[in-house]
Parts: C-alpha cells; structure tokens; sequence
C-alpha cells in the first residue's frame, strides 16, 4: 500500500516548488503509463511535460475528495484531456478507443528500491567510454538543451552521439537482465 | 550499428521540448516522422530511459521532473 501522495499537496499549492518536485517523483510514472493508449497519436512526452505545469498551476484548486492520491487522479485526467486535444488539432485522430472507460485506480510509484538502483549503478560504471560519455550529457542536462548541442559540447557529431545513447540504453538492459533485472517488469 | 528508424527513435525520447513563444505545446520534429509501430516503440523507449534515469537520481527525478521544474522556477524569476 503506498502513502497517500497529497501528503504534498498544501505545501505544493502554496508554491513550494521543492514539494513539487517531491510528488513528481511518485506521480511521473503512472502519469506517462496513463498515456500508453496515445502513443501513435500525440507526442507523450510533450503532452507529459504540458500536462504537469497545468498540474502545478491548478493545485491550489485542488480539494481532496476523502480518497487517497487526489492531485495524482486529477492529473491522470489532466494529461488524458490534453492528449485527446492535441490528437485533435494534430488531426491525428482517430482517438484511441477507451474513451468513455470509468477512472482507472491509479497509484503513485513507489522509489526504486536500493537493489534496482545499486544494480543501474553497477552497469552503468561498466558502460564503455562513449556511450557512457553520450549518456551522461543528456542525465546532467536535464532536458535543457537540444541533442545537437549536447553531442557538440562532447565532441560527437549529432547522429554519432545518438546511436550511442540507443546503445548506452541497450547495454544497460542486457546487463541489467544478466542482474535478474527486467527493466520490461520494472515499467509494468 | 542502428537504423534510422532507431536514430528517430532515439532524438524523440529527450526530454528537451523548446517552448514556442506563443506557450502553444510543441511535438518534437521526429515523431512525425515515425510510423505508428515507430511511436510504440517511442513511447516504450522513452519509459525504459526515463526508469534508469529515476534510478540514477539520488532524489528520484527524471529529465522529464528536471525540465518541467526548469520551466516553473524560470517563469518565478520572470514573475
């Protein structure tokens, strides 16, 4: 049973932006899991990242209901509506099927436990050096800059500096499965 | 070696999506460029990156957590 997730919520509808950050850990995943039905009709991750400012501006808005996870299943609802709305002005419809469904239960993900992330940890150090050094440049940039220039700043031309992030990705999942780790589980 | 429909792939899972100056959101140029079974793929991929990175972070956040909350200190400077 996880914690209720609006533990968060009064410190983030008074504008903590730390609190914030806290909820989006535990709400990310089953947000873009509730995008899965969109993905051949919209950009999941454009409509992920729009979906979560809207959420932080109608936080304050947001009053419990007596059930747990309220800001989480108002941002399920959130991400869902945009993405059926830029499916639309996209004209990249039919919407997928499942509209009219009841509100799925939806829960926050639980931390990775010390295991999963020693285990990332131990194959990522076993990356070779330009996958590792591709890899890296995109972790520490945290969606800032374009992949064009995160492969100049190391040295890559820009499809080189791609095809070693697919291949730092891929090691880690071979290396991971070899750990007892399904990465495919991980998601589920 | 990948292909390049992996390369597509691959430019579609960062997490940088530029903000036009109008707010209007704005798809990445490559998932148009993608087949429906590209875009499965896409979103797959991009879960898989977007697990590892929540388990390399000490504090749990992916790039997709880091440029949203980019985004929301930014706009407070400018406020």
């Amino acid at each position: 049973m996880s914690a209720d997730s609006d533990q968060h919520l009064a410190a983030i509808a008074a504008g903590d932006a730390d609190a914030f950050a806290r909820w989006l850990a535990l709400a990310e995943p089953p947000l873009r899991r509730s995008l899965r039905r969109f993905a051949t009709v919209v950009d999941t991750e454009a409509v992920l990242q729009e979906a979560l400012l809207r959420v932080w501006q109608v936080a304050p808005r947001c009053a419990g209901d007596g059930r747990p996870h309220a800001l989480l299943r108002l941002g399920v609802r959130i991400v869902q509506n945009l993405a059926r709305s830029e499916a639309r002005r996209h004209r990249l419809l039919p919407v997928p099927a499942g509209d009219e469904l009841p509100e799925a239960e939806v829960a926050p993900a639980q931390p990775p436990d010390a295991a999963l992330r020693a285990a990332v940890s131990t194959c990522r150090d076993k990356l070779p050096p330009q996958p590792a050094r591709a890899l890296a440049a995109r972790l520490d940039d945290g969606g800032l800059r374009a992949d064009r220039a995160l492969a100049a700043a190391v040295g890559m031309q820009t499809n080189t500096f791609l095809q070693n992030i697919t291949r730092a990705r891929r090691l880690l999942a071979e290396c991971l499965r070899k750990a007892g780790i399904d990465l495919d589980l991980e998601l589920a | 070696m990948t292909t390049p429909a992996e390369n597509l792939i691959e430019a579609a899972v960062t997490a940088c999506r530029p903000v036009e100056p109008s707010g209007e959101l704005t798809f990445h140029p490559a998932f148009f460029d993608l087949d429906a079974a590209g875009r499965e793929r896409l979103f797959v991929a991009t879960a898989q990156q977007r697990a590892l990175e929540r388990a390399l972070a000490s504090d749990g956040l992916t790039t997709t957590a880091e440029a949203v909350l980019q985004r929301i200190r930014s706009r407070r400077g400018v406020d």
